[in-house]
């Protein structure tokens, strides 16, 4: 037993956990996240990805399937998540664009359009169509961007190279937040006659300042500068961690940083505390309640054994979509691999069902039936859901 | 036109055998390979240079082949062969009489072998199953069939022979009865080439059967499908063996970073159409487990199958079939070579050249066995890290291969297949997959003008769902994991899933 009792611990800092953790400290509670560490967020495009799959996500949610979980989150929840998460960007220096019932893209490392409902203030001027006309910089030996694929795609595109000694996004990143570096690299763009509309670069625009930096190219050029989102490290998904994570700290919560969850205290129908390992020996935190916004495979929620899934921090019952063999369809390209579907079944008030704990909630890509994939549901859902169990553990305490 | 005197169709090990024999011969020659080298059963092995001791009792002839190739390999390829040792490990409950049976036929075929303790077994490779009876150490060594194709075809490049890889024989070209040359049809272009000769070799394995009716003649084979599969860490520094008749999942080849482990025997029809079964996988997992336990924990990060080309026997299981290999003279101008195994390869190449030296009434000895493979001085050899050179521009990270590397290779050979560089520099093949270089790989031939504009969506599409079909029955833990993410990568970030784009 842990002196502190939080009022809620939050097992998971993507953006479900940092949503759900931030509602609670705005309103007051005393709230603790634990992570493992960096979240699969940092990996993503930094895009808020709500419905992807039609025009209109709000649509798209009413076409979804009947489990659905974004079935169980009302439209004034979701268009309180959303208002509040660019409320928050915009407050953190990182505006985000966009509407709940317009979707729009972004042009992809390979030029296809991505489909996705929120865009990072560097991604808003990116173009809607292949007939745009854009130039690309690139710099030289870096490892993750070809604008190759981009100009067969896109006619009327071109590109030019810096060389800045740096093969890595990171390290490039790092550069764009030295003022020496962006003016000697400005004097260079200055030189280079551009005459396209628009000016794109790999998502390297800095860490910190990103939306200054891109300004600064735009007075400086005189057109608008977007960012095309990389593979993983990547900058933006980065940037919307970070953000997130400032809001979270500065409404008052606590991160328990690289301590990872394992395990869990149960006293009749209540979850007490949660066992993390940390730094060399086993620590224990206790809460009121808690939400389970650990993420689904990759971010690290769910296991899959050989034949089983598994939620290993509370052993709740997991949906398993059929044997091993049936989890992966034949064609890579389907989006319908049915291990889409595994995750935990929540009732209306985002509890595990089967399970018999009175104070957890779970939410998020730990969630049964979101096939993020298939259905476009990123960190929109997680938005969505995260305020929805937050909320519903509001009302519990009432 | 081209005009040679020999053709050999299929660059696996005996086809590349051969073009090197008939190179130190001084033969023209032209290789002619439907993909790429080393692309059917060669590289869909263990990459086990056999010491023998797994056919000592079923195939003695074989076994001293095997034992006697062995010896010749180590000396004339040392970049390719890695004298890693082999245990026969004898877990409770295996056969005492098998174990004797073993012993007399290797002291009778000559096979060197040495019976340690377990204890001494655990000092030699600390992963066995600490419950083994005792061990047979044995010469047994890891191979890899990749750089050994493109080292036999060193040779003959350096001797002007002609190879045509991705080209498919559509025809056998015929005049009054014998064959006369080939029609083959560039696979990337579409372009068909006439090729003529004086002989056609048919080296195509399980496919000889097909090209042999092109010319009018058969070779009656059994196919068996055997099934492996590739762990994300190098479990062994020794080959590892059960000792008992050939079974599923009996044997583990350590192979740079990396072990294989299988295999299964599973009689097929059509070796184009083979699918790896949830079950073989399970099963191999299951058994090379009980040698060495981790394997039960350990990451698989990829299954594949080859088909074993075995000649036609009466026997039932294919693995007690003739592992020998035969030459076939159709009497019109084609031979067709068939059966045998990787490690003989070499062997199989000196007497098919033979025959076709008396066929032309020429003398000249094979010189394969003492002269070592060409091109190794340009080789690494196996430590991992002498191949870090270049820490900044790595774009593998798995298999630490440079952008220079990859552009050398590219330069070289023009290729427009990330498999084509995956074989000659190892790009791709460890725990991602390919999941990130690929991507890496295909921008660079962007960047060096190899791939036209348009072409590297569709071999990006087209790699990913062949390397699905590998690593889709292996899926659980922390490779379905990785597998979450590079599909999020490419279907998520890059948005390649999706066949409509706005306009």
């Amino acid at each position: 037993m842990s002196l502190i009792e939080y009022d809620a611990i939050v097992i998971g800092a993507g953006v479900a956990g940092l949503t759900a953790g931030t509602l609670l400290a705005e309103k007051g509670k005393k709230v603790a996240i634990v992570t493992a560490g960096e979240p699969t967020a940092c990996l993503s495009t930094g895009c808020i990805d709500f419905c992807s799959n039609m025009d209109n996500p709000e649509e798209a949610i009413a076409a979804l399937p009947a489990h659905h979980p974004f079935h169980l989150v009302t439209k004034t929840q979701i268009h309180e998540a959303f208002y509040d998460f660019k409320r928050r960007m915009a407050g953190a220096g990182l505006s985000y664009t966009g509407d709940t019932n317009r979707n729009r893209h972004v042009l992809s490392a390979i030029g296809t359009f991505k489909t996705t409902c929120l865009t990072p203030e560097t991604m808003q001027a990116s173009p809607q169509n292949e007939q745009e006309n854009i130039h690309i910089i690139t710099f030289s030996g870096l490892k993750d961007f070809y604008p190759g694929y981009i100009i067969s795609r896109l006619k009327n595109a071109s590109f030019s190279t810096y060389d800045a000694g740096i093969s890595t996004t990171m390290g490039l990143a790092s550069l764009f937040e030295d003022e020496n570096f962006l003016e000697t690299f400005l004097l260079w763009m200055e030189k280079q006659n551009i005459r396209e509309n628009k000016i794109a670069f790999p998502a390297v625009l800095g860490l910190e300042s990103a939306s200054a930096v891109k300004k600064t190219i735009e007075h400086r050029l005189e057109r608008p500068v977007f960012e095309i989102p990389t593979i993983p490290p990547s900058m933006p998904g980065r940037r919307l961690f970070n953000c997130l994570k400032d809001g979270f700290r500065r409404a008052g919560g606590v991160i328990y940083w690289d301590w990872q969850a394992t395990g869990a205290e149960k006293s009749g129908r209540l979850i007490e505390a949660v066992i993390t390992g940390s730094h060399g020996r086993p620590n224990s935190l206790n809460a009121k309640a808690f939400i389970l916004a650990a993420g689904s495979f990759v971010g690290g929620g769910l296991r899959a054994g050989h034949s089983n899934i598994v939620e290993n921090i509370f052993d709740l019952p997991v949906f398993t979509p059929g044997k091993r063999e049936e989890w992966f369809e034949q064609d890579y390209f389907s989006v319908n691999h049915r291990i889409g579907r595994a995750g935990i079944i929540v009732d209306e008030s985002f509890r595990p069902v089967e399970g018999p704990w009175d104070n957890l909630y779970a939410c998020g890509a730990i969630l049964a039936h979101v096939e993020a994939l298939k259905n476009g549901c990123g960190h929109g859902f997680a938005l969505a859901t995260g305020r929805a169990a937050a909320e519903s553990l509001l009302e519990a305490g009432r | 036109m081209i005009k040679t005197d020999v053709i050999i169709i299929g660059g696996g090990a005996t086809g590349c055998g051969i073009a090197r024999d008939l190179a130190l011969r001084g033969i023209p020659h032209c290789l002619i390979e439907k993909g790429d080298y080393a692309a059917g059963a060669t590289g869909a092995c263990h990459g086990l240079l056999h010491s023998g001791g797994r056919y000592v009792i079923s195939d003695p002839v074989s076994a001293r082949e095997c034992f006697d190739e062995n010896m010749i390999l180590r000396r004339i390829g040392e970049k390719c062969v890695e004298n890693t040792g082999g245990l026969f490990v004898r877990l409770p409950g295996d056969s005492k009489i098998y174990r004797e049976r073993f012993l007399r036929s290797c002291a009778e075929i000559g096979i060197p072998t040495e019976v340690i303790s377990s204890s001494r077994a655990l000092e030699l490779v600390p992963s066995l199953n600490p419950e083994i009876e005792e061990a047979i150490r044995v010469p047994d060594c890891s191979i890899d069939p990749f750089r050994l194709c493109m080292l036999n075809m060193k040779t003959s490049e350096l001797k002007g022979g002609l190879s045509f890889t991705r080209h498919r024989v559509i025809d056998i070209l015929k005049s009054h009865g014998r064959c006369t040359g080939v029609k083959a049809i560039d696979t990337g272009t579409g372009e068909v080439k006439e090729i003529y000769g004086n002989i056609i070799v048919n080296a195509t394995g399980a496919w000889a059967d097909r090209i042999a009716q092109l010319a009018g003649g058969e070779v009656p084979l059994t196919l068996s499908k055997g099934s492996l599969v590739i762990t994300n860490h190098r479990l062994t520094n020794m080959v590892i063996n059960r000792l008992r008749p050939a079974s599923d999942g009996d044997i583990i080849v350590p192979n740079e970073a990396v072990c294989l482990a299988g295999t299964t025997s599973l009689a097929v029809e059509d070796p184009d159409k083979i699918a790896i079964l949830p079950v073989e996988v399970d099963t191999i997992i299951g058994e090379a487990g009980r040698m060495i336990p981790h394997f039960n924990h350990t990451r698989i990060i990829r299954a594949f199958s080859g088909v074993r080309p075995l000649l036609k026997s009466q026997k039932l299981d294919s693995r007690e079939s003739s592992r020998g290999f035969q030459i076939i003279d159709h009497q019109n101008g084609m031979y067709s070579i068939v059966g045998g195994k990787l490690t003989t390869f070499r062997l199989m190449a000196e007497k098919m050249v033979d025959a076709i030296m008396n066929a032309f009434s020429l003398k000249k000895e094979c010189e394969t066995a003492q002269k070592p493979l060409d091109g190794q001085e340009e080789l690494s050899g196996y430590p991992l890290s002498k191949r870090l050179a270049d820490m900044k521009n790595i774009v593998c990270e798995c298999e630490l291969v440079t952008r220079q590397d990859v552009e050398k290779i590219i330069e070289q050979t023009q290729t427009r297949h990330v498999g084509d560089i995956s074989h000659r520099t190892r790009l791709g093949m460890g725990p991602c997959q390919g999941g990130f270089c690929t991507f890496r790989a295909l921008g660079i031939m962007h960047d060096l003008e190899i791939l036209s504009p348009g072409q590297s969506v569709g071999s990006l599409r087209d790699f990913l769902q062949r390397r699905f079909r590998g690593i889709r029955h292996a899926l659980w833990g922390d490779q379905l994991r990785e597998e979450q993410l590079v599909e999020y990568i490419y279907l998520g970030i890059l948005a390649l899933g999706k066949r409509s784009e706005p306009h």
